[in-house]
């Protein structure tokens, strides 16, 4: 299955606004797209409550995967969001 | 990254901070109102309110299961005197966006201190059961026993 290890890149982790904007594009990938923090810990990453509660800090590794046609499009383009810091205006 | 000192959910929620039968005309007067419950803790400073009402204007803190979770701009971080956490139920509901808001979770914290507790407290929305009792909850103690920690919170 096709997967991107990407350091978060937002000042402030994974929260709120950042991880917003992260949870709608990977429900907009049209497939399943799973995210899993340092710790091993793996969700929806389509689910903003689910890449909350993975408590992902500045920094942290983390990794994308998803199966399926287009997949390795729509990592890409997750995977640039998640090197983006999110964060700033 | 969860190291021992990340406060639990209900350290930070002081009884009366706990408001559960709250109405709002829209989702502004509800997070007016979640700033007025975080100033009356004396976390914040009153100008956190407007960062909280940019954040809003920023994006949506809607996160699902009728839970919204306002909270202030990095830049009203310095307005933030202690980490706090507000609840207020709006048993009418609350239009957000075109999804319904029931609950919500006020939010201030200083430096990083936000992204433990939201990873508590999405861990408790992600159960569904859960989330519903939250949304239904007519007493502080409900509440209470929804956000403590599990035991099995190990790591």
């Amino acid at each position: 299955m096709p997967e991107r290890t990407i350091t978060v890149a937002s000042s402030v982790g994974l929260h709120a606004r950042p991880a917003s904007l992260f949870s709608q594009a990977a429900a907009k990938a049209g497939l399943p797209v799973t995210l899993t923090n340092a710790a091993g810990k793996t969700v929806n990453a389509a689910s903003i409550l689910g890449v909350l509660s993975l408590g992902i800090g500045h920094g942290e590794n983390v990794v994308i995967a998803a199966d399926g046609d287009g997949a390795d499009e729509a990592l890409d383009t997750l995977a640039e969001l998640l090197n983006t810091d999110l964060d700033k205006e | 990254m969860a190291d021992e000192a990340t406060p639990a959910l209900t350290d930070l929620i002081a009884p009366t901070s706990i408001r559960l039968t709250e109405t709002a005309t829209d989702k502004f007067d509800a997070i007016r109102k979640v700033g007025a419950a975080l100033l009356d803790t004396g976390a914040i400073d009153a100008s956190y309110i407007d960062a909280m009402i940019e954040r809003e204007n920023t994006i949506s803190t809607f996160v699902g299961e009728g839970v919204a979770i306002p909270h202030g701009t990095l830049a009203g971080k310095d307005a933030v005197k202690t980490d706090a956490l507000v609840v207020l139920r709006f048993p009418d509901g609350i239009d957000w966006d075109g999804n319904e808001v029931v609950v919500c979770v006020g939010i201030a914290a200083r430096g990083n201190g936000h992204i433990a507790l939201l990873s508590q407290l999405a861990t408790v929305l992600m159960e569904p059961e859960k989330a519903a009792a939250l949304r239904a909850a007519t007493t502080s103690d409900e509440v209470y026993a929804l956000l403590a920690p599990e035991e099995e919170d190990s790591a």
